[in-house]
C-alpha cells in the first residue's frame, strides 16, 4: 500500500513539473489477491500490485491525457511531457469547462485491515470448505476467491485533494451436478463477513435439488429473480440511461421522457457512493464529491448522474460520478445503484405464484435495443419452475429478451430485504432485494 | 531484461520452485480520436512489469511486480512460491505436469512498414478530421467520432526449461461511427478494424468514404421498419460472421472453458472431449482454422507466452469438429501437444488459453451470387450486440443494419435486426461462403475472459455467408 502522504506526495510532484499549464492527477493503486478453483482444486493462484498515474494537463480550452505505471521521476517527466505535447496539438474544445474546483468531501471508512491481509493459505483454506462439501455429495466445484486493496488519489492544480483507501473481498462458487449447476456469492468490504460453510450450503442446495430438469416453452412468465439475477437487469438501466452523457445526446429514454411516469409505483432507484452498504467511495476520479442521485421515484424519471463536463453544460454541479481517465467521451455512470426494498419476502413470492419462474442468475446478458433498454440472456445455475405456490421442477435454461422499462412496470413484489450484488460481468455493484415481475417474457431456450 | 528474468527465475528454483517463467512486457498505447463532440482526443499510455509464474509441488503461484530492483525481484519470487504452496493445499492428485519442451532462443517482431507511434499525432488528428468531415456532409448526422489505435508491445520470455523468446507485436487499427437522432429514435453505424501491422493498415481503412456511407445509412435507419420476426434465411457481412465466428468457435474450443476452468465466469463449453473428430459442428461448407501465423491477423504472434512457436491448427474440417485450443498443462491430458495459445495480456496476468486468429476459410461464392441465389432473406451486418448461454449453444446477436432479401435482389432497409439460434444447427445450416477476394481477417481487440478479466486482441478470418431457416428479429 502507498498510504495517504505519499500517495498525495506524488500527486505534488507531478503538479510541480507542470509548468505553464493547469493539471490534474489521478493515481489509482490495486493490490489484488485471487485464488480460482475447479474440479475440486486449486488451479490458479496469483497476486498482483500495480498503480496507475494520469495526468491531464490544461491551458485554457485544450487538454492532453498520458498515463504511466511507474513512479520515478523520469516516468512522472514522461507522463507529464507526452500530457503536453498532445495537448499542443488537440486544438480547442469549446465546451470545456475548465478543472472543478475543490468541494467538501464526506468521510467514508472503507478499508479492513483483515481483508487488507488475508494470505493465500486463509483463501486456499475456504476454498477447501467448499471443495469438501461438494466432494462429500459426490460433486465438483468451482470458484473464485479474491482479496483487494484500492487506493485511490486525486491532486488538481485547482486545489483538489482526496485520497481513499477501501477494501474488498468476493467469494463465490459453482457447484455441478453434472449439467445442473447452483451459485452463490459474498461480496463485502470485510472478509470476517464470509462465511465459506454458508456459500457452500447455499450453492448445494441449488446445485441438488430437483435434479431432473425439464424443458419448459419459451413465453411469458410471473417470474422471481434473485438479487445476483436482478443485479444483470438493472445494470442495464445505469450503463445506457442514468448518464447525462445518454440524457444530452439523446441516447435514453431519459431523455424524453424526464419527469415522466416511467416505471411501476413501487419502483424508486438511486445512486448513493456514501452509503456504507454499498461498496462505498466519497468522490470521483476528478475528486469531486459523490452525491445521492435518484434516478427515478416512485415510478417517475428524476435525474442523472454528472461529471463535470455533462455538468457545466446543463448547468448543474457534479454528483461525482466522473470516470475521468477513460476520457471525457466515456461519460459519466452510476456506480453505487439501489432499488427501494418493499414488503415482501422471496418465500412469500413463490407462495403467491400459480405458475412462473424462480431465476438465480444469467449469463453474457447484452442490449440490442438501447433506447428501449431492451436486454438479452440466457439464466443459469439454477432456474426453476413455481406451480401453485411450490418450487415444482428444475427447468432448463432459457432465454430472456424484454425491455426493462416495461419490466420494472410490472414488478408485482419487491423483498424487505437487500444485498450488495455484483453483476455477471463484474462490472456494477448494487444493493438490491430479490424481485416478482409478472409476465417475463422468455424467447429461447437451451439444451441444459 | 534477460538479466532480471535469468536472476527470478534462479530465486524461483531455489525457492523450490520446479518450473518457472517470466516475463517482461513493456506496452505503449496511444489512442487518439476526433468528434463532432468537441475537441480532438489524445492520451498515450506505458504500462511495464515483470510476471512470474512458478511451480511447487505441482501446484501453481504467480505474483507480478512493476519493480525489478532487486528486493522486488526477491519478494516477488518469494510471492509466488508462497501462493504456490497455498495452492498445493487443493490440488489434484499429483499435481500438473507440463509437456515438455527443449530449449530455444527466438525473436520475432510483427511485419510493419510504418511504425504507428512513428506517425505524429498532429498527422493522425488531421486523418480523422477528415474522416469526420465526410460523415457531416450527410444531412441529419447528430454525431460522428472516427478513431485510430496504435499499439506497441515489447516482450522478453524465460523458461527454466529453457525457451528465450524477444518479441515486438505492434497493432494498429482504426473506426468510424455515425449517429443519426430524429422522431424514430436513435440509429449509429459503424466500421472498424484493426491488425497485426503498422499504420499502412490504417491507410488502407478508406474510413473517409466509408464515413460517408455509413452516415447516409444512419440516417436511413430512422424512417425504417423495424426487421420482422419470423425464421428465414440470413446473409451475413464479413464482420457479423467474424463474431459469429469468434463467439459460437473461438470461445467454445478453448480446451480450459471444455475442462471447467472457466465455469465461474465466462462459462463452459458443449465441445466435450467425446465429440473431437466425430461431431458435426457444421456443414461440408465449413472449414474452420486457428492461424496465429495469418500475416496481418490481430491475433498473429511468434511465440504464445509459454514460449512455444505460433502455428495453424485444424479446428473443423468439413464440418466435423478436429482440435482444441490447447496449453503446455491441459493438451498432454488428451495426448496431445499444445497448439501454442496461452496469452497473458501484459505483465500483470497469467497466461490462459485464448484465441488466436480463428478463421472460417473462404468458400468459393461471391456476395452477389449468394443473395441472387436467395429467394427470401435478410441481409444483416455490423454487430451491435451479442449473448450466449454459458455453454456456448443458444446465442443472439443483434446488428446495426439489415435489408430485405427478395427473389434475388436487395430490397427494404431494416432497423434494429437481430436473429438467434442453437450454434450446430446454425453452422450446419451455412450453405455458402464468399470467397477470397471478399474474405479477410477481421480484428477483434475486447476478447474477454478469465478473473482478473484479460482483454486480449484476436483476428477472424471471415467472409461473408449464408445461414438458411434462421430465427430473425430481436425478440424472436
Amino acid at each position: 500500500m502507498i498510504g495517504k502522504d505519499d500517495a498525495l506526495k506524488v500527486l505534488e510532484k507531478v503538479l510541480s513539473f507542470c509548468k505553464n499549464s493547469e493539471a490534474s492527477v489521478t493515481l489509482t493503486a490495486s493490490d489484488l489477491s485471487l485464488t480460482r478453483y475447479y474440479d475440486n482444486h486449486i488451479h490458479q493462484n496469483l497476486r498482483r500490485h500495480n498503480e496507475t498515474l494520469t495526468v491531464r494537463v490544461v491551458k485554457g480550452k485544450s487538454t492532453g491525457i498520458a498515463t504511466t505505471n511507474l513512479l520515478d521521476d523520469g516516468s512522472l517527466r514522461w507522463a507529464v511531457q507526452s500530457a503536453q505535447e498532445n495537448m499542443e496539438v488537440s486544438g480547442e474544445e469549446e465546451d470545456f469547462p475548465g478543472l472543478p474546483k475543490p468541494e467538501p468531501i464526506g468521510a467514508v471508512n472503507g478499508y479492513v485491515p483483515a481483508t487488507a491481509n488475508l494470505k493465500p493459505r486463509d483463501r486456499a483454506e475456504a476454498c477447501a470448505v467448499v471443495i469438501g462439501a461438494a466432494k462429500a455429495k459426490g460433486l465438483q466445484a468451482s470458484g473464485t476467491y479474491s482479496s483487494v486493496v484500492t487506493e485511490l488519489a486525486v491532486a488538481s492544480s485547482t486545489g483538489v485533494r482526496a485520497y481513499n483507501v477501501s477494501t474488498e473481498a468476493f467469494f463465490r462458487t459453482i457447484i455441478q451436478n453434472g449439467d445442473n449447476t447452483g451459485y452463490a456469492d459474498r461480496l463485502t468490504r470485510d472478509v470476517r463477513e464470509i462465511d465459506a460453510g454458508s456459500v457452500a450450503e447455499e450453492a448445494l442446495a441449488r446445485a441438488t435439488m430437483y435434479p431432473e430438469a425439464i424443458d419448459l416453452p419459451p413465453g411469458r412468465y410471473d417470474t422471481i429473480f434473485e438479487e445476483y439475477a436482478l443485479a444483470d437487469l438493472i445494470r442495464f438501466l445505469g450503463m445506457l440511461a442514468f448518464g447525462a452523457d445518454a440524457k444530452q445526446q439523446g441516447r435514453s429514454f431519459m431523455a424524453r421522457r424526464m419527469g415522466e411516469k416511467v416505471m411501476g409505483d413501487n419502483v424508486t432507484i438511486w445512486d448513493d457512493g456514501l452509503d456504507p452498504a454499498s461498496l462505498a467511495v466519497p468522490f470521483d476520479e476528478e475528486g469531486m464529491p459523490k452525491k445521492k442521485v435518484v434516478f427515478i421515484e416512485d415510478g417517475v424519471a428524476k435525474g442523472v448522474v454528472y461529471d463535470s463536463r455533462t455538468a457545466a453544460k446543463d448547468g448543474v454541479k457534479s454528483t461525482g460520478h466522473a470516470a475521468a481517465r477513460r476520457g471525457a467521451r466515456f461519460g459519466p455512470r452510476p456506480s453505487h445503484m439501489f432499488l427501494k426494498p418493499g414488503d415482501s419476502t422471496r418465500d412469500q413470492m413463490v407462495r403467491s405464484t400459480k405458475r412462473g419462474l424462480l431465476v438465480t442468475r444469467f449469463h453474457y446478458t447484452h442490449c440490442p435495443e438501447p433506447m428501449n433498454v431492451v436486454a438479452t440472456g440466457t439464466t443459469r445455475d439454477g432456474t426453476f419452475l413455481i406451480e401453485d405456490g411450490r418450487i415444482a421442477a428444475r427447468v432448463k435454461n432459457l432465454r430472456f429478451t424484454e425491455s426493462m422499462i416495461e419490466a420494472f412496470s410490472r414488478i408485482e413484489a419487491i423483498s424487505k430485504t437487500a444485498r450488495i450484488t455484483r453483476d455477471w460481468w463484474s462490472t456494477f455493484d448494487s444493493v438490491l432485494p430479490c424481485v416478482k415481475i409478472q409476465d417475463f417474457s422468455f424467447t429461447g431456450s437451451t439444451m441444459f | 531484461m534477460l538479466t532480471e528474468l535469468n536472476r527470478i527465475l534462479g530465486l524461483a528454483q531455489k525457492l523450490g520452485a520446479e518450473y518457472a517463467d517470466a516475463r517482461y512486457v513493456s506496452i505503449t498505447q496511444q489512442p487518439v480520436s476526433v468528434s463532432t463532440d468537441g475537441a480532438p482526443q489524445l492520451s498515450v499510455s506505458k504500462s511495464v512489469g515483470l510476471g512470474l509464474r512458478v511451480l511447487v509441488d505441482g501446484a501453481w503461484g504467480f505474483s507480478a511486480t512493476p519493480y525489478l530492483d532487486p528486493r522486488s525481484l526477491e519478494k516477488t519470487a518469494d510471492e509466488a512460491v508462497k501462493i504456490a504452496y497455498a495452492s498445493a493445499l487443493c490440488k489434484k492428485g499429483d499435481g500438473v505436469s507440463l509437456e515438455p519442451l527443449n530449449p530455444k532462443r527466438a525473436r520475432w517482431h510483427t511485419p510493419c512498414k510504418v511504425d504507428p507511434l512513428g506517425v505524429k499525432p498532429e498527422d493522425k488528428i488531421e486523418f480523422l478530421t477528415d474522416v469526420i468531415e465526410s460523415a457531416k456532409k450527410v444531412p441529419g448526422v447528430f454525431r460522428a467520432t472516427a478513431s485510430i489505435m496504435s499499439y506497441r508491445e515489447e516482450k522478453e520470455f524465460m523458461s527454466t526449461d529453457g525457451r528465450q523468446v524477444e518479441q515486438t507485436i505492434v497493432h494498429s487499427g482504426g473506426s468510424v461511427s455515425v449517429m443519426a437522432r430524429g422522431d424514430g429514435g436513435v440509429q449509429s453505424r459503424s466500421f472498424a478494424d484493426y491488425a497485426g501491422g503498422g499504420f499502412e493498415f490504417v491507410e488502407s481503412l478508406d474510413l473517409k468514404t466509408k464515413a460517408e456511407t455509413l452516415a447516409g445509412e444512419a440516417v436511413s435507419l430512422l424512417k425504417a421498419p423495424a426487421c420482422p420476426q419470423g425464421v428465414t434465411d440470413v446473409v451475413m457481412g464479413g464482420s457479423m460472421v467474424a463474431l459469429q465466428i469468434h463467439e459460437s468457435c473461438g470461445h467454445p474450443i478453448e480446451l480450459d472453458r471444455v475442462v471447467g476452468q472457466e465455469a465461474t465466469f465466462a462459462g463452459t463449453s458443449f465441445l466435450t472431449p467425446d465429440k473431437k473428430g466425430s461431431f458435426r459442428y457444421g456443414s461440408p461448407c465449413v472449414n474452420i482454422v486457428a492461424d496465429a501465423t495469418a500475416p496481418g491477423g490481430l491475433g498473429s504472434f511468434g511465440y504464445d507466452d509459454e514460449g512455444i512457436e505460433a502455428r495453424r491448427a485444424e479446428i473443423v474440417r468439413e464440418g466435423i469438429f478436429t482440435d482444441y485450443l490447447t496449453s503446455r498443462e491441459l493438451a498432454p491430458l488428451f495426448d496431445q501437444e499444445s497448439n501454442g495459445t496461452m496469452r497473458a495480456v501484459g505483465w500483470e496476468n497469467i497466461p490462459l488459453i485464448r484465441m488466436t486468429n480463428i478463421n472460417l476459410e473462404p468458400g468459393d461464392w461471391t456476395l452477389d451470387e449468394i443473395i441472387k441465389d436467395t429467394k427470401e432473406g435478410i441481409f444483416v451486418d455490423t454487430p451491435k450486440s451479442w449473448s450466449l448461454d454459458d455453454k456456448r449453444l443458444n446465442f443472439h446477436f443483434g446488428q446495426e443494419i439489415a435489408y430485405e432479401i427478395k427473389d434475388g435482389s436487395l430490397g427494404r432497409m431494416l432497423k434494429n435486426p437481430a436473429y438467434t439460434g442453437m450454434t450446430p444447427e446454425f453452422w450446419n445450416s451455412c450453405d455458402a461462403v464468399a470467397g477470397e477476394d471478399e474474405w479477410r481477417i477481421w480484428g477483434t481487440p475486447g476478447c474477454a475472459k478469465g478473473e482478473p478479466v484479460q482483454v486480449i486482441n484476436v483476428g477472424h478470418g471471415a467472409a461473408p455467408a449464408r445461414f438458411r431457416k434462421v430465427k430473425a428479429g430481436v425478440g424472436a
